[in-house]
């Protein structure tokens, strides 16, 4: 974008965009900010922003959780959960952009609609497999797991962003002695690249996010900290504002830092020269 | 106190334990195990998991223990036992679950065991309401007590002073004390209890109404529209709707102790465990101000003391050797010393009259005699003990909700609520 | 004996092979599991109660749909859904015109928005009913104070719960639209977007005769995918009110998860789950019918 906006204009957008910004934030500082307040602070009333602060309730999850060790555990299964699902959900996502089979289709909403299916239906039959095949208990189950629901998401992403690249330029490739995979891979991926980075990111999130999944398939040594998250809150008598806060912190930085990364890939996507 | 005093003087009970003639140090019979426990996450979930390291210690079993949320833990041992899967060799069981496990043969019935060893256990020392309260059902005991709740009476002793009224002896000096003490102009409201939909406000109508003399459940067919059921939500929802604090009818356990340990509230009913809380500098504005006594029931009724909490329990599924090594885990858990020590640890939790009586533990919980009482009188049945309890309690969530908004008269509420229960029966 | 395939036929196993790995996975790890599932609400089977096991056909299914508390629970997660999608669309799509252009503010924002969707709808849930507290919230406390929310809260009132409700779930997932729809922005050829920029009169025109037309299948895949997530919204409606207060925010799939994990009556629960999948299918059906009729439009003006 060349032509520069008028001031006015950019000032008006960028205040619309802190207005924003501030509506998203807000509620999730609150949290954070419970982490340093003293326990009787946090419901009290009338309500104050004001408190003095301490950080007893970080010393308190830490000598709770073996925190080190839950991170590790959402790490693995964000990570392997984007991977697989990157790695099923691209190649698929164009083979049903390019294809001219009815059955693309067919697939693509049969994907769309395993979305569409309460875990309700699933759990229960998937943990009793995960069980047969050993898998129970451990990172993997949770990664399967995800990389369902994900694959179906990236595939279609994919398929929407493979379907407005025109397919010239690899026809091209591909008589120039590219091959089929040297097309996608060379040609067609690299105008995608927005897409392909904002599948990554959101199927992250929500592997990180997810409790219910990993709740059910995890056990005490593989669980990852949107679990732990709850643990720290409390049970039926017991409710801890503050230590969830503090776990707050844990499970929402990482994935903000890794996020902040993933954006720089996030560009103008200018159509360069084909190689 | 802070946590790491806590714990040091915990560790420091373990360590002067140690000498103690116990048949652990000499025989390991179990050494190597690992066995998995499934936790709720409730007030004596991390003393468990602090425990679990000294009862390595001592026998050489590894206790795996995840803590887990309330639907979770349901849900998660269910599947385990339907499927067969032995993914947990114990599990902590509500008092509320034991009719369905002990009709389904999930977990294995102690009756046998128990009566073996009752004089190594000190089962005498065990309150005896707790055996029934928490995890027998039709006479199978499918769990083992493990954390004993009262339901007590928290009271503000200051703002009735400052009335010039006696602490309620009768529920309807209770209720006519909650409107006397509310005023809204200096935000004191006499009344709290849960409002939200669902468990929360099913199991607090439910305590209020056995204290009133209600029934629910009689010849095992659902009364649920009884008139004086009827009369009890009424009284309940103007309660709710005149002397509670705003946004009560949306809140769960977290939001009314809340309100309670700010000050906002002068009466509430709850359990026993949370009672430490009220008492902590850091947690609660009412410390010098707060009080516990035996719930109040109606003029002229027998006390009613409610007794909840949890046990605990063993899969029926996995080999009889680690069904061994369990009952040997929970026959220390529940062990006076140990047990003790679990207390120490904030657990808040009772089993023994030996805790009860016991100095170091009067002090750090001032209320303890009120436990006593109540539990020395109690009452395993306030609650209906059915395998149909869930949808029992489900149904009267809604329509104690519903009637608590406005959204329907009492009445129609409690019908609507019997014509669904009676599908169940 | 050589096998000469067309270029064609190479391409079409090519392609084949492309989708083969994605296809296999969904089959083994979900299909498998929905068809066991789907298996289940076919009997009437009670966890609790292994000696109920009898297979009843259809029974469940009509039990659900006759039943007054699902059919009010459907009314509820309609609105819901519609509402949410609506307003989510709508925000999504400013904030992603917002952040288009490329800057160091946009994208240092563009990160900072995405804020609310690291965050657990578990726990989303319950900052929102702690902040819109009557009593003890830093919104909701000030709210009533000033008399804008009900004596019981924005959470507490049959009347005000179900539309509060919906705009916790905006706040949560306006990001989620707003950088899907900013990656195809972003994905649009350099010319478009110069002839496109907002920068005052005749800017409306330019966003619907040009730009939006080009995100046609970007807003199907966004409208498809809010529409099947919004409709089986669970943990912030369970964590704020759990379906209440009375019936005003009882969501579906609160009543599936019920009656399947809490009272373990899975034909049950999974024939309720399978109906609203079939009402999913329904919507995404209805929005391609309505999208393609109005790209014809579009492609005609």
């Amino acid at each position: 974008m060349s032509r520069r906006l008028s001031r006015p204009t950019l000032v008006a957008q960028r205040s619309a965009v802190i207005i924003a910004l501030v509506v998203f934030l807000a509620p999730v500082l609150w949290l954070a900010l419970t982490a340093y307040e003293p326990s009787r602070a946090i419901q009290s009333t009338p309500p104050l922003p004001w408190f003095v602060p301490g950080l007893a309730n970080f010393v308190i999850i830490a000598q709770q959780f073996d925190l080190a060790k839950l991170t590790l555990g959402s790490a693995v299964i964000s990570a392997g959960s984007t991977l697989l699902s990157l790695l099923l959900g691209i190649p698929c996502g164009y083979a049903l952009a390019r294809a001219r089979h009815r059955g693309a289709i067919i697939l693509a909403y049969v994907f769309l609609a395993i979305r569409g299916v309460p875990t309700v239906v699933t759990l229960i039959p998937f943990y009793l497999f995960m069980r047969q095949i050993h898998l129970l208990g451990t990172w993997w189950a949770v990664i399967l797991m995800n990389a369902t629901l994900s694959t179906a998401f990236v595939a279609w992403m994919m398929y929407t962003a493979f379907r407005t690249v025109p397919t010239e330029i690899e026809d091209a490739a591909i008589v120039d002695g590219c091959g089929g995979f040297g097309a996608f891979w060379r040609v067609a991926l690299p105008l995608v690249r927005t897409s392909v980075v904002a599948s990554a990111l959101l199927c992250m999130m929500f592997a990180w996010n997810d409790y219910l999944n990993p709740a059910f398939l995890t056990r005490a040594e593989t669980r990852p900290l949107s679990v732990a998250l709850l643990t720290a809150f409390g049970g039926p008598t017991t409710s801890s504002w503050g230590t969830l806060g503090a776990m707050a912190h844990i499970s929402t930085i990482p994935i903000i830092l890794v996020a902040l990364v993933l954006n720089r890939f996030l560009v103008a996507g200018l159509i360069r020269g084909v190689h | 106190m802070k946590r790491r005093t806590l714990l040091a003087t915990g560790i420091g009970t373990a360590a002067a334990m140690t000498w103690s003639r116990r048949g652990w140090s000499q025989t390991k019979p179990f050494d190597g195990m690992t066995l998995r426990l499934a936790c709720v996450n409730d007030q004596y979930s991390p003393g468990i998991k602090t425990l679990a390291e000294r009862f390595k210690q001592e026998s050489g079993v590894t206790i795996l223990v995840d803590i887990l949320g309330y639907g979770e833990l349901q849900t998660k041992i269910t599947t385990d036992y339907v499927g067969h899967t032995k993914g947990y060799d114990l599990a902590t069981t509500d008092n509320v679950w034991a009719p369905q496990l002990a009709e389904a043969g999930y977990t294995v019935t102690l009756n046998d065991w128990m009566k073996h060893d009752a004089e190594e256990m000190k089962l005498d020392d065990i309150y005896p309401v707790l055996f029934p309260a928490l995890g027998n059902y039709d006479g199978k005991q499918v769990a083992f007590p493990l954390a004993g709740y009262a339901n007590v009476l928290a009271y503000r002793k200051d703002l009735y002073k400052a009335a010039n009224l006696q602490p309620p002896a009768t529920m309807q000096a209770l209720v006519s004390a909650a409107y006397k003490l509310t005023d809204k102009s200096r935000n004191q409201y006499g009344w709290v209890a849960n409002g939200q939909k669902g468990a929360a406000c099913a199991q607090d109508w439910m305590q209020y109404l056995a204290e009133v003399g209600g029934v629910l459940v009689q010849d095992g067919k659902p009364t649920l529209d009884a008139a004086p059921n009827v009369k009890s939500l009424t009284t309940y929802r103007d309660l709710f709707q005149k002397a509670a604090p705003p946004g009560a009818v949306n809140w769960d356990w977290d939001g009314r102790e809340a309100s309670f340990r700010n000050g906002l509230a002068a009466n509430m009913q709850t359990w026993s465990v949370g009672a430490l809380g009220y008492f902590d500098p850091t947690q609660s504005k009412v410390t010098e101000t707060a009080a516990l006594m035996v719930t109040p029931t109606a003029t002229g009724m027998k006390p009613r003391y409610g007794i909840g909490g949890w046990g605990i329990a063993i899969n029926a599924d996995i080999e009889d050797r680690r069904k061994e090594a369990a009952w040997a885990y929970i026959k220390w858990i529940t062990s006076p010393e140990i047990h003790k020590a679990l207390n120490l640890l904030n657990a808040g939790s009772f089993l023994r009259k030996s805790e009860i009586h016991d100095p170091q533990l009067n002090q750090k919980y001032p209320f303890l005699p009120v436990i006593d009482e109540s539990f020395t009188h109690g009452d395993p049945d306030f609650r209906p003990r059915v395998p149909q309890y869930p949808q029992i309690q489900d149904i009267l969530g809604t329509a104690v909700n519903s009637a608590l908004v406005g959204a329907s008269s009492p009445q129609d509420a409690l019908s609507a609520a019997q014509t669904q229960a009676l599908r169940y029966f | 004996m050589s096998f000469r395939l067309t270029p064609l036929q190479r391409r079409s196993i090519f392609l084949c092979l492309m989708a083969a790995p994605a296809a296999i996975h969904v089959a083994v790890f979900a299909l498998y599991p929905i068809l066991r599932g789907m298996g289940f609400s076919l009997f009437q089977m009670n966890l609790m109660q292994p000696w109920i096991h009898h297979f009843v056909g259809l029974r469940n299914y009509t039990d659900a749909l006759t039943d007054p508390t699902v059919r009010r629970s459907l009314v509820v997660t309609i609105i819901f859904t519609v509402g949410c999608v609506a307003a989510e669309l709508v925000c999504g799509l400013c904030l992603a015109l917002l952040l288009w252009r490329d800057s160091a503010f946009n994208r240092f924002a563009t990160t900072l928005m995405l804020v609310p969707i690291t965050v657990t709808p578990i726990v989303v849930g319950l900052i929102f009913r702690a902040l819109l507290d009557p009593s003890f919230g830093l919104i909701g406390y000030w709210l009533l104070q000033a008399g804008l929310a009900p004596p019981q809260g924005l959470l507490g009132d049959t009347h005000t719960a179900l539309a509060t409700m919906m705009g916790i779930d905006v706040w949560e997932w306006t990001p989620l639209v707003a950088l899907i729809l900013l990656a195809a922005l972003k994905a649009l050829p350099a010319d478009i977007l110069d002839a496109a920029e907002i920068d005052g009169a005749g800017g409306t025109r330019r966003l619907t005769r040009i730009i939006l037309p080009m995100l046609l299948p970007s807003l199907f895949l966004v409208l498809a995918l809010r529409f099947t997530d919004v409709f089986r919204t669970y943990d912030i409606v369970f964590a704020a009110t759990a379906g209440g207060p009375g019936d005003s925010t009882n969501l579906l799939m609160l009543l599936a998860a019920k009656e399947g994990l809490t009272f373990f009556d899975i034909g049950y629960g999974s024939a309720i789950s399978i109906l609203m999948t079939l009402c999913i299918v329904l919507m995404v059906a209805l929005l391609i019918v309505t999208l393609r009729s109005l790209d014809r439009r579009m492609n005609q003006a």
